[in-house]
């Protein structure tokens, strides 16, 4: 009789486990940026480590750029498939709060390697980078060595800048001048417009016309060169330290408030902060991880300039100014 | 039989207006009634009503009793020879004559004897498989009634077609219009700008002047002895 | 009498421009707070907005069209020679090329290191105008060439025997024939160049070169204010309707019947080397650009590239959004042509003019804006990313409409003027006609139109990117991946191999639609 239940019983279980496998896995979407979940980005890597742990499947669908993903979202309101949105930067946070389709994270963010602690209940943060002035070291001597240099000698290098209407560097140069100058912003423009090559329309466009020598500087990240040094094993480019320090840029994720799978998405979130996924940015989005100890960065990374003390505006004061000092900046430029 | 009974029309767009035209005139079948008088004055005009192309604002155009002015060209019992364009030229004698018959080009072998038949008559049937722009313009008119010859449509109207060619071709081509016209009895309206065409071709001549016709009688007597002011000027008597 | 194909894919079209303006208004709720700084500020900023877009447009359009008529007069003239089949086949290129290509191009050849060094000045209006000849004049010598060819044996014979001089020659005879294509030909060239906006942004130099296209891009995607695009959308749908009506008094439709030539014209030797000489400068101005992008891409990772599976499966992709958008168009552009030019032979011309201009117009209405429109409308009802290809398919057939309606309107003209009637009267129509009369007369400039759209289709960036995600791969989507991964090396080859991929396609639509026939009815 025993051996009749027991048979029984493994029969059970056997079933069980082959129901259970047969279930269909769940899927997580994860709004990003086209260089993200491109196959020179991070998101082949990071699909693969996560879903080796998930019992889930990954699905990393890429929008263009950054400013793209808050539009799309807002179009796409509560109906949204997003689980999470993955690539928005902080000049863009508080506009993406205002949508309310965001819901806490619940997670803390410990061992950061940013200047400030992080206090945002919406977002987290999984990479940062700041704004340089990228050169080559053979062809120009005597960079800059503050921005202030940069703007005010006449006889300084020819810059290729971008657009701050339609680039987030664009924007982020702007956001840096206003740091620094204030309210004299407008003088600083007015003086560094002669020196202006052109005005790109977003950052490839600029770094490939800087490529071609058409002019010694162009607004880029510290961590261009890293891809030289690494990828192509080209020790040409360096970028400018200013003394004033340089305008940070952090990305953030974001948990969707219609989300069908929150669990998973904070289970994301997590693995997100951990050593696995920040392994994985520095060589594929050429940024600096926000909870990777500097120390395991690759050595290349070490070469490149210290960009201390990092300026960056709150996320509600861009919000407020954004479009008005867009403006004045105008103004400036299109006399 | 042909009949024409106060065919009314007038050309209304912006580009081109005229005076109405008003048309009477008859044209019995087996013969060919020529149609002369000044250029404008309205013999092409009146082949477009006929053929369907303008339609006029009122009266009737009765074929053997039958009204056919509110048909499509293509519903007319009428074959067409214009002055030029008669043939595509893309396209080889025989298909373009085939096209006569049926726009789908699917013939029965007793369609396609009659288009052999058709240039034979008109002294072309070497031409059957030439391309139109191997054709001199006599050649080219030829085919154009061997068309007009197999669809076997009642009335056959000519528009200045042998304007380009010589005296003596003209004078074959008129021969052999004749000859088939009375042979299908068809009726056949020609218009020409040569009044010798008119001696040559038909009993009756009619002459159109702005817009009408005002004389309709026997080729010789309106060609040599009309009393009417305008048709001595057009034939350069005064 | 006249057809009455055109009316529904009028209909069509309307909703396709209209309802997506809807659908942003709809949205307009979610537009981010503090819109509208400034108002006074705002008009001056739109009517500076304006002034350059309009002046930039004018100026681009009056050289590439001015140059491109004497090129186009010049290979008339020449007649045959041995390298010119090749040359117009070269002239299809740069329609090809995605602006942002073209611009490194330009760079290659004008920038600080380049081959004819301008250094700074390339970037402001120096730098828009020569990008925009290098797209405009081979379009403009392609549509306009066919004219001359219209042009009766007689009639040159007769200036012959008259003893004209090049100037009678050129006010008897050349001008009066060009006035039918001229005007929509110098209206399309303006479209595109008032709507050009990778030329403009970065060859511009700055804010000062801001055009109505940016203006609309910045207010959708960084401002997200829906209604104020709209509003600058319809300003600039109607600042084109404006250019239209203008240009549309200088046209001519022909009175006479234009008979065809198939003989060559004159020849004297001097008139030769001018000619010869207008021609290797054409060739050269074009070529240049070409050349650059081919040595960046022959000198970059060939192999790598090459042999990377998902540059073929773009290449895949972008041929059957190619292929279905020109299809699409043809089938548009034809219905529309057949009711305007059946119109146009009755006299009534103001309707024909206007069926052709709303047909070309809708190139005007920013694909950003019809896009993401379009992308409201339907997301509450479908999936839309399983709608990527037919959206961007339906967008770029609208686009390329006024191709169709440039390159085949004229000949479907000329073809009902001589045929018309004879295919009335013997009951030619329906299948039959197009089996038997159409289809031979007009291959040509089918073949052409085909070539034009599924071109400008293939080398499309702007609508793919809006529905797109990184598994809907175009080749210039792959592209602008590449430039914005840091691999520019890499981007060059895929440019060089998007050219070369074209430039097969564009090669066989033409003759295989259009036929190897080069008699011209």
């Amino acid at each position: 009789m025993s051996k009749f239940y027991q048979s029984i019983g493994v029969a059970l279980l056997i079933a069980v486990f082959t129901l259970s496998s047969l279930a269909a896995k769940p899927t997580l979407t994860v709004y990003t940026y086209d260089s993200f979940s491109s196959e020179w980005g991070p998101g082949p890597q990071v699909k693969q480590a996560f879903e080796k742990n998930c019992v889930c499947i990954l699905k990393l669908v890429g929008l263009e750029d950054g400013v793209s993903l808050l539009s799309r979202l807002r179009l796409e309101g509560k109906n949204t498939k997003a689980d999470l949105v993955l690539g928005i930067d902080t000049s863009l946070t508080a506009e993406a709060r205002a949508t309310g389709l965001f819901q806490p994270h619940g997670l803390q963010l410990l061992n950061s390697t940013l200047p400030r602690s992080w206090s945002d209940d919406l977002f987290l943060p999984y990479d940062y980078g700041y704004f340089a002035f990228v050169y080559n070291r053979e062809q120009l001597k005597n960079p800059p060595r503050s921005l202030r240099e940069l703007v005010e000698n006449p006889q300084g290098p020819h810059i290729l800048i971008q657009d701050p209407r339609t680039s987030t560097p664009g924007l982020g140069l702007l956001l840096w001048i206003k740091k620094v100058y204030g309210d004299e912003a407008d003088q600083a423009w007015a003086k560094l417009s002669s020196r202006i090559v052109t005005v790109s329309k977003g950052w490839s466009e600029a770094y490939g016309l800087f490529l071609k020598g058409e002019a010694p500087m162009v607004l880029s990240y510290t961590t261009s060169p890293a891809y030289h040094i690494i990828a192509e094993q080209d020790a040409r480019f360096a970028a400018a330290r200013f003394s004033e320090g340089h305008y940070q840029q952090i990305e953030v994720a974001g948990l969707v408030v219609s989300s069908k799978q929150p669990a998973l998405g904070r289970q994301f979130l997590s693995f997100m902060l951990g050593p696995e996924f920040q392994n994985i940015i520095p060589t594929t989005n050429w940024m600096y991880p926000v909870s990777l100890e500097p120390s395991k960065l690759p050595p290349a990374f070490n070469q490149l300039i210290d960009p201390a003390p990092a300026l960056l505006f709150s996320d509600t004061e861009i919000a407020e100014n954004r479009k008005r000092w867009i403006t004045e900046w105008l103004e400036v430029m299109a006399n | 039989m042909l009949n024409i009974n106060a065919l009314a029309f007038s050309y209304q767009s912006k580009d081109r207006q005229s005076e109405p035209m008003l048309f009477d005139l008859q044209a019995r079948a087996g013969e060919i009634l020529s149609l002369i008088g000044p250029s404008g004055s309205g013999k092409s005009t009146l082949l477009g009503l006929i053929a369907g192309f303008n339609a006029p604002i009122s009266g009737q155009i009765l074929v053997d009793a039958e009204e056919i002015q509110h048909l499509r060209p293509a519903e007319r019992p009428v074959t067409i020879v214009f002055q030029e364009h008669n043939l595509f030229p893309h396209l080889d004698v025989f298909t373009n004559i085939a096209l006569g018959i049926n726009p789908s080009l699917k013939l029965s072998q007793a369609q396609r004897s009659r288009i052999i038949q058709a240039l034979d008559k008109l002294g072309i049937g070497e031409f059957e498989k030439a391309m139109p722009g191997q054709l001199s313009g006599g050649q080219k008119q030829r085919v154009a009634i061997a068309r007009a010859l197999v669809r076997e449509h009642s009335i056959l109207l000519l528009d200045e077609p042998f304007a380009a060619l010589g005296p003596a071709l003209r004078g074959e081509m008129i021969e052999l219009l004749k000859s088939i016209v009375e042979a299908q009895q068809m009726v056949a309206l020609l218009v020409s700008h040569q009044p010798s065409d008119a001696l040559q071709a038909s009993e009756t001549t009619a002459f159109v002047y702005d817009g009408r016709v005002i004389a309709q009688e026997s080729t010789r007597k309106l060609l040599k002895e009309s009393k009417l002011l305008e048709v001595n000027e057009y034939l350069g008597y005064l | 009498m006249a057809s009455k194909s055109a009316y529904p894919v009028l209909g069509l079209l309307a909703l396709l421009v209209l309802a997506p303006m809807a659908g942003l208004i709809s949205v307009s709720h979610l537009a981010s707070a503090d819109a509208g700084i400034g108002e006074l500020w705002q008009s001056r900023y739109i009517r500076r907005v304006l002034v350059f877009s309009l002046w930039q447009a004018s100026l681009s359009t009056l050289l590439s069209t001015g140059f491109g008529l004497l090129v186009a007069r010049a290979f008339a003239h020449r007649g045959e020679f041995r390298l010119r089949a090749l040359m117009l086949k070269l002239f299809g290129l740069p329609l090809v090329v995605p602006a942002v290509v073209a611009v490194m191009g330009v760079v290659s050849v004008y920038g600080s290191n380049g081959w004819i060094p301008l250094g700074r000045s390339l970037y402001g209006l120096n730098g828009i105008l020569l990008a925009h000849v290098f797209f405009n004049l081979p379009l403009a010598v392609r549509l306009l060439l066919p004219v001359w060819q219209s042009i009766p044996a007689h009639h040159w014979q007769m200036s012959d025997a008259l003893g004209l001089s090049a100037w009678q020659q050129w006010k008897y005879l050349e001008w009066p024939a060009l006035r039918e294509t001229l005007p929509g030909v110098a209206l399309l060239i303006f479209m595109l160049c008032l709507t050009s906006f990778a030329v403009v942004l970065t060859l511009g130099g700055g804010p000062r070169s801001t055009t109505l296209e940016v203006a609309i891009y910045q207010a959708l995607r960084f401002d997200f204010d829906p209604p104020r695009a709209v509003i600058l959308a319809l300003l600039q749908l109607i600042l084109c309707i404006l250019i239209a009506w203008i240009s549309s008094r200088f046209q001519r439709l022909p009175d006479v019947e234009i008979t065809i030539s198939n003989s060559s014209l004159r020849k004297s030797i001097s008139n030769q080397l001018i000619n010869t000489l207008f021609i290797s400068i054409a060739a050269v101005f074009v070529g240049m650009p070409l050349l650059a992008m081919f040595i960046d891409a022959i000198n970059g990772p060939l192999l790598q590239v090459l042999g990377n599976a998902r540059l073929w499966s773009s290449a895949g992709f972008s041929l059957m959004i190619g292929l279905c958008a020109a299809s699409l168009s043809i089938v548009a552009g034809w219905a529309l042509l057949d009711t305007s030019t059946d119109l146009a032979l009755a006299n009534q011309k103001r309707g024909a003019n206007l069926i052709e201009l709303a047909g070309s117009i809708v190139y005007v209405v920013p694909p950003l804006v019809i896009g993401t429109g379009l992308f409201i409308l339907m997301m509450p009802w479908l999936n839309v990313f399983e709608w990527t290809f037919p959206v961007v398919i339906l967008v770029n057939a609208m686009m390329g409409l006024p191709f169709v309606i440039r390159c085949l309107g004229p000949p479907m003209r000329q073809s009902k003027m001589r045929y018309n009637r004879l295919c009335q009267s013997l009951a030619l129509s329906g299948w039959n006609r197009f089996k038997f009369v159409d289809w031979p007369l007009l291959r040509k400039p089918l073949g052409l139109s085909a070539a034009l759209v599924s071109a400008l289709a293939m080398g499309d960036l702007g609508v793919i990117a809006l529905f797109g995600s990184t598994d809907t791969s175009t080749l210039p989507l792959l592209l602008y991946r590449q430039l914005s991964a840091y691999l520019i090396p890499q981007a060059a080859v895929t440019a060089g191999f998007l050219l070369v991929f074209c430039l097969l396609v564009f090669w066989l639509l033409e003759t295989g639609i259009g036929g190897k026939s080069r008699v011209e009815y």
